[in-house]
């Protein structure tokens, strides 16, 4: 029984980690510094606030591939506050505000109208990228130190980042949540059995409706840590981020049908895809092997996690029998 | 009943018609220098052609419930390894390596999803990331520079229309047949709207799925020389766009992602709504900002009537299939 729970994909996800990590430390000279640690964990915290997000949706068996684009809308939207001069205490609640309004229209776009979320946030995405250009020319620049505070001064102990801080805080709070709240079983029901849900007394899309705001939240304040990076925001600051979102929780062992999943095993995944690219910056081999390497790694988790898969529910089945 | 569901089948792709005509009409008349012959078939048609050969595999992918992220990628990796081998191989060798490495890179993801069972959108996700970095890898990040045959293919004409445009003819006909007319396309709609039952009835469906996902990948093969020869240079990260491009032509004309529903005609007819609104608003002098969102909204509203239509359609369609059987 110990055994059986020890062995989830959780913990192969783990020891693959560890054999990343322990790899790095014997070979790649200098990987282990200070800086390159904390620039790494920095990178860490805004794919993995995002991809708790994208977690959640996806356990409810629907999926955002706009992530990108409206993480680029949001940057922009604080940027045009953070001109002004807005302290970071108003920028994240403002960032956090937008994440919230878009992604309740995504959810609100997928529930009423009956579309298929992949299509229908294919179809946001395309919105979300056009009217941005036609509100800022290219870029806002030239932003005050009051912007980039989080980039740059805040800093617990003189050393720790703060945006490290929030996406600790936002771990522990959903992995909590996600474990012990009642709306975390509406999650899971949905995703299992829509209409099983639906007699059972649930709103299914409601759920869904609230889902996609808490993950619109959580966009916001990834948005935040990548706008707030330098004194420049452009109008692609996201383009093409929601393939790792989906990518780190994919990796994580969650089943894109829904209803299966653990935040844990998106932490795991999150953090072996942050790891990735200054990895092999260290290992001395080109960068622009990076993504061939990432393909590679989702390719076998989730060859590996399927098999499993199968083989324990045909197990499953041969002691019905 | 017969007739009552031939007439709702007529209507479907002819509202279809009726707004690309509408689209059609409204810019001519705003501006009519669109109207000439050249120009729809130099800049109209021929920049949508690669988009829509690839369309026409997809239509049948998204028929069985699938879907393939990866057709950008795999289109940029197979121009670059036929553009790398070229100078060493000559035409030949070049062609041979350009369609092999489509077909290829279809296989893969086919085997993927009927054989290892994982889901189409997160199998294709995975390999669009490992063709994507298997194009950035090999080239360095640099690019890759067109070649004779390729040239041949981007920027050839024949009676005065370019060769894509009679390739895309060729393949349309040839993708229509299959959908509409073969026993093929009978079991594609099959196992969109229920798997199970097309695999108990005796058909092979892994077969039939690695099949179409292969397909798939030979035409983004042949779409490669296409675009290298109509851009003279590719760079990896050139097909990103690409993939959603696709997927939105094909949702556009009527299929649904959710499988067991679709016509290749809506998809022509979808190619070109988009071709129409993308080079229309180009001579309205509209930026292509806007353009973007105009083609959002298109979607949009397509989604919302499929939406309503699609529910009594599927509904229907299971009674045809059953009445079918039943006069056999």
């Amino acid at each position: 029984m110990i055994n059986k729970k020890a062995l989830t994909s959780e913990a192969y996800l783990g020891l693959f980690l560890m054999l990343i990590l322990a790899v790095l430390g014997i070979w790649a000279k200098g990987f282990y510094s200070i800086n390159n640690v904390i620039s790494l964990l920095n990178a860490y915290s805004y794919i993995l606030i995002a991809s708790i997000g994208m977690n959640m949706i996806i356990i409810t068996s629907n999926i955002d591939v706009s992530t990108g684009a409206l993480i680029s809308v949001v940057c922009i939207v604080i940027a045009a506050f953070g001109k002004i001069g807005l302290p970071f205490g108003l920028l994240l609640p403002i960032a956090m505000l937008a994440g919230v309004i878009l992604s309740t229209l995504n959810g609100l776009f997928i529930t009423s109208l009956k579309i298929p979320a992949i299509v229908a946030t294919l179809a946001t995405t395309q919105i979300f990228q056009g009217v941005l250009p036609l509100v800022v020319e290219g870029s806002i620049y030239d932003l005050p130190a009051s912007f980039t505070w989080l980039a740059f001064d805040a800093k617990l102990f003189g050393m720790i980042p703060l945006s490290l801080f929030m996406c600790l805080i936002v771990t522990v709070v959903f992995i909590l949540f996600m474990r012990y709240s009642r709306f975390s079983k509406k999650l899971y029901a949905i995703g299992n059995n829509r209409t099983g849900a639906r007699l059972s007394g649930i709103n299914v899309n409601k759920t869904i409706v609230q889902t996609y705001a808490i993950a619109g939240a959580l966009f916001g304040i990834t948005a935040v840590i990548i706008a707030t990076a330098g004194q420049r925001v452009t109008t692609t600051m996201g383009s093409g981020l929601e393939m790792t979102f989906i990518a780190a929780v994919v990796l994580g062992g969650t089943n894109t049908a829904g209803g299966s999943g653990r935040i844990f095993g998106t932490v795991i995944g999150a953090l072996i895809l942050a790891v990735i690219a200054p990895a092999i910056n260290y290992l001395g081999i080109s960068p622009n092997w990076s993504d061939a390497i990432k393909g590679t790694i989702i390719i076998v988790s989730v060859v590996v996690s399927t098999a499993k898969y199968r083989k324990r529910k045909r197990k499953l089945c041969m002691s019905a029998e | 009943m017969n007739g009552k569901r031939k007439i709702l089948k007529f209507t479907f792709n002819k509202a279809l018609f009726g707004i690309w005509i509408l689209i059609f009409a409204a810019i001519a008349l705003k501006n009519p220098s669109f109207l000439s012959a050249p120009y729809i078939i130099n800049v109209m048609l021929r920049n949508i052609v690669e988009i829509a050969i690839v369309a026409l595999p997809m239509t049948l992918i998204i028929i069985t419930g699938g879907i393939d992220l990866s057709v950008g990628n795999i289109m940029v990796l197979a121009a670059m390894l036929g553009g790398i081998s070229a100078p060493f191989l000559g035409a030949g060798g070049a062609i041979m390596i350009t369609l092999f490495t489509g077909l290829v890179c279809g296989f893969v993801n086919g085997i993927l999803i009927a054989k290892i069972k994982i889901s189409p959108m997160v199998a294709t996700l995975a390999t669009m990331f490992l063709f994507l970095g298997l194009g950035r890898g090999i080239s360095k990040g640099g690019s890759i520079y067109s070649y004779g045959f390729s040239e041949f293919m981007g920027n050839t004409s024949i009676a005065g229309i370019p060769l894509q445009i009679w390739l895309f003819l060729l393949l349309a006909a040839l993708f229509v047949v299959i959908l509409s007319r073969s026993i093929l396309g009978r079991a594609l709609y099959g196992i969109g709207l229920n798997s199970d039952a097309v695999r108990y009835a005796g058909i092979n469906t892994e077969k039939i799925l690695i099949g179409i996902y292969t397909v798939c990948g030979l035409m983004c093969g042949l779409v490669a020389f296409i675009w290298l020869g109509r851009f003279t240079s590719i760079k990896y990260d050139a097909g990103i766009g690409f993939n959603m491009k696709v997927i939105t032509i094909v949702v556009l004309g009527g299929t649904s992602i959710n499988g067991g529903i679709g016509d290749m005609k809506g998809t022509i007819l979808g190619t070109l709504i988009i071709a129409t609104l993308n080079s229309g608003l180009t001579v309205l002098n509209i930026p292509i900002d806007i353009q973007t969102i105009v083609q959002g909204s298109v979607l949009i509203i397509a989604l919302i009537s499929y939406a309503i239509i699609n529910e009594r359609t599927k509904r229907k369609t299971v009674v045809k299939i059953n009445e079918k059987e039943e006069l056999i």
